[in-house]
């Protein structure tokens, strides 16, 4: 990701610990699905802040916090549910121009939960 | 190029003729590209709301693999599966939104006298997702003919437009012969790796450097309306 202007993306505080545990509460029932989001070189951290606020309609601090998880540990898990709810996601995410995919919660890889623990 | 500023009509920004005419090209170009690489039978207008059932061929070219991805990186059934599903519309909405920016920078709504001026461009709060999302897939498909893999090559290139602009436009053409013999590459960048010449790579980087401005001033404004409650759609 690519941020010329973004210093104002570094002040992420604690506003994200209780979605986190929002978050974690929803992972953990049966089989859900994920949408996970990958870093690129090009999208600027601007447009994934915008991308995850719009869409998602995430507050700014939690896009914020997704957004530099994406930068710094190269992916971030952006949602969470159904199989059918994280196609559209997914799908939501390639218009954006974003590179996601998705990914049965319990599948084997350590970055499924999130990454930055 | 002016930064896109909030305005009673929408984002606002100059462009002067040459970048307007590059940029619309090059959306064209990537248009093309898609329709082509995604299995879009050329004879359908592309258009909103339209559904579509081609069949959805895997794309060869990598940065039209980059705009329609794999949606699993693991499971090869998964994303066949996905891809069949959704990238014939995925690709058509691409497609749709690279044309209507490209004619929405061939026909500003105004041409200042003074050629200097830049033509104002207006971009509609209710459009403007679909023009930052054009920006971002011209600048996903220059970046791969650039080579660019990681945030280091992005910001070398960003460092070289910016320093060549000091003694020259940004359309790089006509400085190609007095800069030739001043390079001082040493190692194997990306691109030439991908078997870019300096000038090309000047060329070509300025209109990623270019398209990057746009769309940042853009949606710097497109998300200060949205975290003010301002109607954005």
């Amino acid at each position: 990701m690519n941020g010329q202007t973004t210093t104002r993306a570094t002040a992420v505080a604690a506003t994200g610990v209780q979605r986190e545990a929002e978050a974690e509460a929803v992972a953990a029932v049966a089989d859900p699905w994920i949408t996970i989001v990958w870093n690129d070189p090009v999208n600027l951290m601007s447009y994934v802040s915008y991308v995850f606020e719009s869409y998602f309609g995430y507050p700014p601090p939690k896009a914020q916090k997704l957004m530099m998880q994406v930068h710094h540990d190269g992916r971030a898990v952006v949602s969470t549910g159904p199989r059918e709810r994280m196609e559209v996601d997914v799908q939501a995410m390639h218009g954006f121009g974003l590179w996601a995919t998705l990914r049965q919660s319990g599948a084997s890889d350590g970055g499924a939960d999130g990454g930055a623990a | 190029m002016t930064p896109f500023r909030s305005a009673p009509a929408g984002y606002v920004a100059r462009w002067d003729d040459v970048e307007r005419e590059v940029l619309a090209r090059v959306a064209r170009d990537v248009a093309e590209l898609v329709r082509a690489e995604s299995g879009l039978d050329p004879g359908i207008e592309v258009g909103d709301g339209v559904a579509f059932t081609g069949v959805a061929r895997v794309p060869q070219d990598p940065a039209v693999q980059r705009l329609l991805p794999d949606a699993h990186d693991e499971d090869a059934d998964v994303a066949t599966e996905f891809r069949h599903l959704t990238q014939t519309d995925l690709a058509a909405g691409k497609v749709a939104r690279l044309v209507a920016f490209a004619d929405a920078i061939d026909s500003p709504d105004e041409i200042p006298d003074d050629p200097r001026a830049g033509a104002e461009i207006v971009v509609p709060r209710e459009g403007a997702q679909e023009f930052a999302g054009a920006l971002t897939d011209v600048r996903l498909v220059l970046a791969e003919r650039l080579g660019l893999v990681d945030d280091a090559d992005v910001e070398a290139l960003h460092d070289d437009v910016l320093a060549g602009l000091d003694d020259d436009d940004i359309d790089g053409e006509e400085r190609d012969a007095a800069d030739e013999g001043s390079d001082d590459a040493d190692e194997l960048a990306g691109w030439e790796r991908v078997g870019l010449t300096g000038p090309e790579r000047r060329y070509w980087g300025g209109v990623f450097v270019a398209a990057g401005f746009a769309q940042e001033s853009l949606v710097d404004e497109m998300l200060a309306d949205l975290r003010a409650g301002r109607p954005t759609t």
